[in-house]
């Protein structure tokens, strides 16, 4: 589904250059959940955004589901955004001028999906978060967790492959985040990849991969074989931080 | 996805009406204030007669003696003596033509109920009539042999003929021009000129004439022009007589050249006409000088859209561009303050091109609505111009060409003023604001 082979990201501002992502290869199959966890700063974030092709890499190669990304052209990531990736963010990013039908429509709409197939897909997708009666109601109207989970209906709207969710839970109490991930582990059952970064031990626990990012990294023991500096071992699967 | 994009322009307007009012405001003053001066321009430039405009010749003879010159920049005057349009028009060539001049009378029906009126008159051959395509109410131009006779006959407006004949049929009546009795043979329909272009020696922009009688009257009734006489030597002609028998100029004439045939053929007569007069006595040059100039030539000649209308133009639109760096600023207010939303639309699958076709679809929107407002400005702009200056009355107007041309303006200025904000916001790197929002 998606390979990172040597994956590099560097910011630069004028004489300072900060590595963000550091020769980073990582393989994350169909199907899987997979908890991103790491210190702030660490390269998570900058990780699934190269992930979700919201920004570019400096060097290295990525293919996402068989499409080499490097060289791709700003319509051809737009729409390979649009048809195989849902993101759901720590703070909602929900539109405020649009009730919530019309949230949920904005990647409907790019896709091209016809008004009747949308309006399906739209009630079928508030349905499932529980939110359908609340259609016309405006985001600001909700609570935290209610936005969150319009923003994984939109991010489920599009039918993605895979689901990239950067805290999803950050900005929730400890009950609506676990309704939150029990939606993405429900979610996960049917079918789509996910990779959601978290600074929520408990929350990563639950999911069945864990991977953790250390100063632009990837700690884990396939990378790093021979020379481990720490290690968590949990449902069959060793993690390990490199401590650079 | 466009009415979508129209709908997302109306929420944005809504979200912030008064940067957007004021946008919609700069491009309504701005189009107001273009629209005012370009209309006047549009309404003085237009072709006044465009499907024979090319076909109406006015002939120039350089009637003067060598060593004279005249104060046009080709040296030939701009009105021809009445013994030339006399000559000309019985010439044997089977064009139509018309000698004319304006003149005026008092206006009455020798009646004390009905107030004499002053009004502007034009003499002129019954060919005139058909050359300028003018339509009658009532009736029709005077028969040849009228005018041959000398019949005191006379075509009168629409205005006049609803004003002493409550609008009815009035022909076969007559009327009083000073003191002479005249059968009224035709009711010619209001003649609504931008430019009285078959006559400007005597004002571009005056209002048509409401009476036309034989020019064949003048001499019996010794009938002075209102307008323009010039001449080039001193003369002790006397008298009115003596005036027609003059080098002076003041007699216009025009002359419907169907072809290039018809017009070589007229320019030829008139290379032959000269030379004839030279040899009893006038044109006396060496080199004999004619010019024929279809009605936007001789517009153009006469400088009827002077160069001050021009500049103003000019002006009124470096005004337009100034609304627009203003509205310019105030977009990318707007829409850099968006970027956080953009960023998650992009993100969501919009390409930059989709953010691009939104913004400017929303710029489009302010300006669309700018230049709707921007035309009850201009017309506001064009009754100030009607109020204040009744000469240039009949230009202050704005026909469908200019209000089609008015959004049209507002649009491509909007434009221009939205294409960088607009390219600024789409070229959002959506990673930069998702976590931030």
């Amino acid at each position: 589904m998606l390979t990172m082979n040597n994956v590099s990201k560097i910011y630069q501002t004028n004489s300072v250059q900060t590595h963000a992502l550091r020769d980073f290869s990582l393989t994350v199959n169909e199907g899987e959940f997979i908890a991103v966890t790491g210190p702030s700063g660490s390269g998570k974030t900058t990780f699934l955004n190269i992930a979700g092709l919201l920004e570019p890499f400096t060097s290295g190669q990525y293919t996402l589901d068989g499409v080499d990304i490097g060289g791709l052209s700003d319509n051809q990531t737009a729409d390979l955004r649009n048809q195989k990736i849902g993101y759901i963010f720590q703070g909602f990013n929900l539109i405020p001028d649009l009730n919530l039908y019309e949230n949920v429509e904005v990647p409907l709409r790019y896709r091209g999906i016809a008004a009747k197939e949308r309006k399906i897909r739209i009630e079928q997708c508030l349905e499932q978060v529980g939110l359908a009666s609340r259609a016309k109601h405006l985001p600001q109207q909700l609570s935290g967790g209610q936005q969150q989970r319009v923003a994984i209906a939109r991010a489920l709207a599009g039918k993605p492959r895979f689901l990239l969710a950067d805290e999803p839970t950050g900005n929730l109490d400890s009950l609506m985040a676990r309704q939150v991930m029990e939606l993405l582990e429900e979610i996960n059952k049917n079918g789509a990849t996910i990779v959601m970064v978290t600074h929520d031990a408990e929350l990563a626990r639950r999911a069945p991969r864990n991977i953790q990012v250390v100063d632009g990294q990837l700690a884990d023991f396939t990378l790093y074989q021979g020379k481990p500096t720490l290690a968590a071992t949990r449902d069959n699967e060793t993690v390990v931080a490199s401590g650079v | 996805m466009f009415l979508h994009y129209i709908d997302l322009s109306w929420r944005s307007i809504k979200r912030t009406p008064v940067i957007s009012f004021l946008m919609v405001f700069a491009i309504a003053i701005g189009i107001g204030l273009t629209m005012t001066s370009l209309s006047v321009y549009h309404m003085m430039s237009m072709d006044p007669i465009p499907h024979k405009s090319g076909n109406i010749f006015y002939p120039q003879l350089n009637i003067m003696d060598d060593g004279n010159e005249w104060h046009s920049s080709d040296n030939l005057p701009y009105q021809l003596t009445y013994q030339d349009a006399i000559n000309l028009y019985n010439a044997d060539i089977p064009v139509l033509k018309s000698p004319s001049f304006r003149s005026g009378f008092s206006v009455h029906l020798n009646s004390p109920e009905v107030k004499p009126t002053m009004e502007p008159a034009r003499l002129v051959n019954r060919e005139f009539f058909t050359i300028f395509d003018r339509p009658f109410v009532y009736g029709a131009p005077w028969s040849r042999d009228s005018q041959d006779t000398h019949e005191y006959v006379v075509v009168i407006s629409e205005k006049i003929n609803d004003r002493l004949f409550a609008g009815k049929n009035s022909v076969g009546q007559h009327i009083y021009l000073d003191n002479n009795s005249y059968r009224i043979v035709g009711v010619s329909a209001n003649w609504e000129h931008h430019v009285k272009y078959y006559d400007v020696n005597n004002g571009a922009f005056n209002v048509a004439e409401q009476l036309y009688i034989p020019f064949s009257i003048a001499p019996l009734e010794e009938i002075g022009t209102w307008g323009n006489m010039n001449g080039w030597k001193h003369e002790n002609s006397k008298g009115y007589q003596g005036l027609l028998a003059s080098e002076r100029v003041w007699i216009q004439f025009w002359a419907q050249l169907n072809t290039m045939q018809e017009k070589q053929q007229f320019g030829d007569y008139l290379i032959s006409y000269m030379d004839d007069q030279r040899e009893k006595g006038r044109f006396n040059r060496e080199v004999l000088e004619f010019k024929l100039r279809n009605v936007t030539e001789w517009l153009e000649y006469n400088k009827v859209v002077s160069e001050d209308n021009r500049i103003l133009v000019g002006l009124s639109f470096m005004f337009l561009l100034v609304c627009v760096s203003n509205i310019l600023g105030l977009l990318l207010a707007k829409f850099l303050k968006r970027a956080p939303e953009v960023g998650v639309r992009r993100a969501l699958g919009a390409s930059k091109r989709h953010i691009f076709a939104q913004h400017i679809v929303e710029v489009s929107v302010i300006g669309l609505a700018g230049g709707l407002l921007g035309i009850a400005i201009a017309q506001l702009g064009l009754w100030g111009v009607r109020v204040t200056n009744s000469y240039y009355g009949a230009l202050a107007n704005m026909d469908v060409s200019m209000l089609l041309t008015a959004p049209i303006i507002a649009l491509t200025a909007s434009f221009l003023a939205g294409i960088y904000p607009a390219w600024l916001v789409c070229r959002t790197q959506p990673a930069i604001y998702l976590k931030s929002q």
